[in-house]
């Protein structure tokens, strides 16, 4: 018996674009960066160099800013499932829930629970415990990375249970968890935090070397970005082509909206691959295109004449709607992946050639431009690629076992309006706020003459309190 | 349903009664703070609040979440037809939360403060008032039909509920009073001394009215208090007044660590009560402990990779209380 059909679905999915689009911009920088973070402290305590520290502590700064807006809008996604998605998450409780309260508790609490020590413990645990605290808040991010692309990914290919009085069931977890689409949804948008972020943390490094300002100072974090931006961008490429493997043998309607792929190839001829078109939902062909021969057998299943389903071979109401929408976001994002590298190699070619030494940093100026250019790049290929995702799963909200009309809540449209409109002005200042303090705080630069605290020595706690340290609790972090 | 499903199911329950106490006792000083904090003195004092909870206020929040998670994979059917029931309130609180979250960062950045510390006291006003709806609507009953919920979105509003929202919202006052009273020193500790005395008596009150209004109005809940139980029951209003009576007793002794303490004594008991007259409903009429807890497999696979959690998480959280202990005496968030 399926639920009726709600009269704000279409704009209970519109506000949970909307909280998800805003949302997953926060989380990106916060796993990229604290992962950062790591490496510094790392190097800080295995060399000694204070400029490790005072660069641990700037970018931290930024972390702090950004941790604040992703746990703010983190949690309405949470219960939106609930308000907004009530048959959905009737139906899907027994795995979907039970994988959210996994986050729950081994992300999201960790994160938590050592953030504050992180922040503002610098002095009152002994360097390795804060060492340890940092590598828990990099750690629990990464953890939810994992959960939430798990419990999605099972959403794209559900697997590991059957269906029972209306739920579905699990009869094996590890077939539900690592679903066919999970291992490779996990690693590449746990590399695209790493790889959008290393190009925030390089672009901004890039845009004080291109000013002159404390040049060598962030030559050593741009360095470390770059050394780090060799394995992931072409890891991230490999991963990418992994990821759609799996759509064109999981989601074939999908693997075909992406491509403008309409007419299913005959066995032993190859699948062109349109590299520009209008796909025309209308006439269900292409309006125009521009194909390379073979490209997309080889890219869809690696072989020179693999056949790949056409959008045809479904019917329209079982198609993916906005097919422009999902075929030039692929491109954007598939075209940003290849220019981080391109961008990589350029520069690596520049270090070689030893252009990155302060005396030399000033006479790349493209180079340098270039790299404040990516900053926003990552972010909107994250975007990009959810919004493949996302839209290209319709009209499912479980792939192949549950429409997205009969997910949603009963609720009349004018309330699921409202909350959208109140969403939306609250993210805009948000939004705009953050930019106006990270600006300022840019622009404030990092304290190059900040003393570190010992490597060495301190307990587990300070045995003494903040009262008799003379230090303000919170004002501890200035120190 | 077998024993061992009916097991579980109660096993979760308490688990999830555990999260959200401890949902309630945490958060709810945050935003106790956050309350008294609409009033506080000058804005000296309004960045000692805020830098008493600036450690600590994400991880209680954090409870929020996890409760969350739990309450859908373990109750999917309780998950769903709440939220849906309370779209509005949740949705508030949501908003509030999101603005008291931002605050403490934005404010801190802020050289016009004034915005911020609007968006923190407001926001968790905002949140407070509408967690009392929530709990007042639950408490009501819920209509619920083959797919869910069946009533309207402003079920939730009854003079009842507004009731328990205006306890709600003395309660965290408590609890923010009591909380502060033991970060803080001097002038500001003797004016959180009489706050938190005037917050007990503003909740005692409220906490009777409710506690009276409660089995006249609803059957399920007089059936159950003055049924065969009425002895076992009877001695958790009996503990909370006791509760009451030590933490004014402690106010004017100018306890610091005391009033904290009874004051969480009063909301657990409390809480208790409240779990005792719902049980086994969790959301009354219809929906049960056991029609709506998730499958033997998943309460077992849950409780292996969340409940076995919840004391660890517990350590690691009681080891920031303990790194950050000791007395705030100046405002900011750790710039």
């Amino acid at each position: 018996m399926l639920p009726p059909i709600s009269p704000s679905v279409d704009l209970s999915r519109g506000q949970f674009a909307l909280t998800l689009i805003f949302h997953i911009l926060w989380p990106v920088f916060t796993i990229g960066l604290s992962s950062f973070l790591v490496a510094i402290e790392a190097l800080w305590l295995k060399t000694g160099d204070e400029d490790y520290y005072r660069h641990a502590r700037f970018w931290a700064k930024l972390l702090l800013l950004n941790f604040g807006v992703g746990v703010a809008t983190g949690l309405p996604l949470e219960f939106e499932f609930g308000t907004n998605w009530a048959p959905f998450s009737r139906f899907a409780g027994n795995f979907f829930g039970n994988i959210l309260g996994f986050e729950g508790a081994m992300a999201f609490m960790l994160e938590a629970g050592f953030l504050g020590i992180m922040m503002f413990g610098w002095r009152r645990v002994a360097p390795a415990i804060h060492m340890f605290a940092t590598c828990m808040v990099a750690l629990g991010a990464s953890m939810s990375a994992l959960w939430i692309m798990s419990a999605n990914s099972w959403m794209q290919t559900p697997a590991g249970g059957h269906v029972a009085n209306g739920h579905f069931v699990v009869d094996n977890y590890i077939q539900a968890i690592f679903n066919p689409s999970a291992p490779w949804s996990i690693t590449h948008m746990w590399v695209a935090c790493l790889e959008t972020s290393l190009f925030v943390i390089g672009g901004l490094s890039a845009w004080y070397i291109y000013r002159n300002r404390h040049r060598a100072f962030f030559l050593r974090s741009f360095k470390v970005v770059v050394v780090a931006a060799i394995v992931i961008t072409p890891v991230q490429i490999f991963l990418g082509d992994g990821s759609g493997g799996v759509v064109f043998e999981y989601q074939p309607a999908k693997g075909a909206a992406i491509e403008g792929h309409w007419i299913t190839n005959p066995p032993g001829e190859p699948a062109a691959w349109s590299l520009l078109a209008w796909p025309d939902q209308a006439k269900q062909k292409n309006d125009w295109s521009l194909e390379i021969p073979y490209g997309l057998s080889l890219l869809a299943t690696h072989s020179l004449t693999g056949q790949v389903k056409g959008l045809r071979d479904f019917p329209r109401k079982d198609q993916p709607p906005l097919l422009p929408l999902i075929y030039y976001a692929f491109r954007l994002m598939a075209g940003i992946g290849f220019f981080f590298f391109g961008l990589m190699i350029w520069t690596v070619w520049r270090w070689w050639r030893r252009g990155l030494t302060p005396d030399n940093a000033g006479r790349n100026k493209w180079l340098w431009r270039l790299w404040i250019g990516a900053i926003p790049l990552g972010y909107i290929a994250v975007e990009a690629g959810w919004t493949v995702r996302e839209v290209g799963r319709q009209p499912w909200v479980i792939y192949g076992i549950m429409r997205t009309e009969h997910g949603a809540s009963m609720l009349p449209a004018s309330t699921v309006a409202g909350t959208m409109i109140v969403f939306g002005i609250i993210y805009a200042i948000l939004l705009v706020t953050f930019l106006y303090f990270a600006r300022r705080i840019l622009l404030e630069g990092p304290d190059v003459t900040m003393e570190a605290p010992p490597r060495r020595g301190g307990g587990l706690i300070d045995t003494r309190t903040a009262w008799e340290t003379g230090e303000g609790q919170s004002s501890e972090g200035m120190k | 349903m077998n024993d061992v499903h009916h097991f579980l199911a109660d096993i979760w329950f308490g688990l999830i009664g555990v999260l959200l106490i401890l949902y309630v006792v945490l958060d709810g000083f945050d935003l106790g703070v956050g309350i008294l904090s609409l009033g506080a003195r000058d804005d000296n004092e309004r960045g000692i609040m805020m830098a008493c909870l600036g450690s600590v206020w994400d991880a209680n929040e954090t409870w929020l979440v996890l409760l969350g998670g739990a309450l859908f994979g373990a109750f999917p059917d309780v998950y769903a037809i709440a939220l849906h029931a309370l779209y509005i309130p949740i949705m508030a609180t949501l908003f509030g939360l999101v603005f008291r979250a931002v605050a403490f960062e934005f404010r801190e950045n802020s050289r016009r403060k004034r915005m911020w510390n609007i968006a923190f006291g407001a926001g968790s006003l905002l949140a407070a008032i509408a967690q009392g709806f929530a709990l007042g609507a639950i408490i009501s009953g819920i209509p619920v039909g083959p797919h869910g919920f069946t009533g309207g979105v402003f079920d939730w509003f009854s003079p009842f509920s507004l009731l328990v929202a205006v306890g709600v919202v003395f309660g965290y006052m408590l609890l923010g009073a009591t909380y502060l009273i033991v970060k803080t020193i001097g002038d500001t500790q003797s004016r959180f001394f009489h706050q938190a005395a005037f917050a007990a008596w503003l909740t005692v009150v409220v906490g009777i009215g409710v506690s009276l209004w409660t089995p006249l109005k609803f059957d399920y809940v007089r059936a159950k208090w003055f049924g065969e139980n009425l002895y076992a029951i009877g001695t958790l209003p009996l503990c909370a007044a006791i509760s009451f009576g030590v933490l004014l007793y402690s106010l004017r002794r100018r306890h610091e660590y005391a009033p904290f303490a009874w004051s969480i004594l009063i909301f657990l008991f409390s809480f208790i009560g409240l779990a005792t007259s719902l049980y086994p409903s969790i959301i009354p009429p219809d929906v049960t402990v056991y029609s709506a807890a998730s499958s033997g497999k998943t309460l077992v696979f849950m409780l292996t990779g969340i409940g076995m959690l919840i004391p660890v998480m517990l350590i690691y959280n009681a080891y920031q209380y303990l790194v950050f202990r000791g007395k705030v005496t100046t405002g900011g968030y750790g710039h």
